[in-house]
């Protein structure tokens, strides 16, 4: 946090999350999505761009238990890894 | 001694003749006397004109300061009207900046305020942009009364503004009953703070972690497109996220932070 006294320069202050806080996962439903993501990670540096269809893939699993609230999933900045719609079945969205 | 009865004769003249024949007859009879009650009536007469001059003039007088002092209570009560009116004015200006000051800040982005307000369609349309990566580190801290166990998942992840990004930490309760926690978080540097969005994460609200467990917590944001543009951002390459659990005390609640600016 910002030191006191010092209101010259600029102070962080906290914003609450654009939808909310994720309910915990008491029972590790999303457990095995998760460590897909983490190995992803593991395996590519850390790299978020080459993970994020496992991301996606936790974030479906939440949604699918109840732990997230159902949202598409272009607000959720995965419209390029949305599936085409089957007459385009050539193209693949994948990053 | 006749000269001065004489005087006298015609000062009491424009008096009644009466007066005129009592000081004739009178003169026979008994002259000091006579001129005793002369000079008193002289006086008498003299003094009244006098004091009747006096009161003539401090009636004036007293009419001039009478107009003076009216003037001045009106020019005080004008005077006075215009302080009050001034300190009336203050303070409702000292109200009312506080609204002001607020516009002013989101429209000139002080304050590290977010210059424009979110909007969920951001999410939606926003374009990666693949040039620019940014590495986020992750910190975990908790407050010296609470005893869980709390650290990040991955120490760093690479990011570029535009893309959402997913980040887990995990909790755990190694006690034998339940605690709750609530935590806050802090992003380094500040100024990159309003470009750091979370979506969802698992802050401000109280968390509940049964004896001997342990959770995953995820966090999921972005940075800002608009990050890239900022010339003030164009030497920040690594943005720390900083997570801090507390313990929440029964029936605490927490107010969400800050003003809701979007």
């Amino acid at each position: 946090m910002s030191t006191a006294m010092n209101f010259g320069s600029k102070s962080f202050k906290p914003r609450a999350p654009d939808k909310g806080s994720f309910p915990l996962d008491h029972f590790g439903e999303c457990k095995d999505f998760k460590e897909t993501f983490m190995k992803c990670l593991r395996d590519n540096n850390f790299n978020n761009s080459q993970c994020r269809l496992q991301s996606k893939d936790y974030l479906e699993c939440r949604m699918n238990h109840q732990l997230m609230a159902q949202e598409p999933l272009e607000k959720l900045g995965f419209r390029d890894l949305m599936d085409p719609p089957p007459n385009q079945a050539d193209k693949d969205a994948k990053p | 001694m006749l000269l001065p009865l004489l005087v006298r004769q015609s000062l009491c003249r424009p008096q009644t003749p009466v007066l005129f024949l009592r000081c004739v007859r009178t003169l026979r009879c008994d002259a000091p006397q006579v001129l005793h009650s002369q000079d008193e009536h002289f006086l008498r007469r003299r003094l009244p004109l006098r004091f009747h001059t006096q009161s003539r003039g401090a009636k004036s007088r007293k009419r001039q300061s009478k107009s003076q002092e009216e003037e001045w209570k009106t020019r005080n009560k004008t005077v006075l009207t215009y302080i009050v009116a001034a300190g009336v004015g203050m303070i409702g200006l000292s109200y009312a900046a506080v609204p002001l000051y607020r516009l002013y800040c989101q429209a000139s982005g002080l304050g590290g305020t977010a210059v424009a307000g979110h909007d969920a369609d951001l999410v939606e349309t926003m374009k990666p942009v693949k040039e620019r990566v940014i590495k986020i580190t992750f910190n975990a801290d908790t407050h010296a009364s609470i005893q869980w166990n709390f650290r990040p998942q991955q120490t760093e992840i690479f990011v570029v503004p535009g893309e959402t990004a997913l980040a887990f930490y995990r909790a755990r309760n190694p006690t034998d009953k339940p605690i709750i926690g609530i935590s806050t978080y802090n992003v380094v540097p500040f100024e990159a703070g309003q470009y750091f969005n979370k979506i969802q994460c698992f802050c401000f609200e109280e968390q509940r972690l049964n004896p001997h467990e342990e959770v995953d917590m995820p966090v999921f944001f972005y940075i800002d497109p608009e990050f890239d543009e900022d010339p003030r951002m164009a030497r920040v390459d690594t943005i720390t996220l900083s997570y801090t659990f507390f313990e929440a005390k029964e029936g605490q609640k927490l107010p969400l932070p800050g003003y809701s600016y979007n």
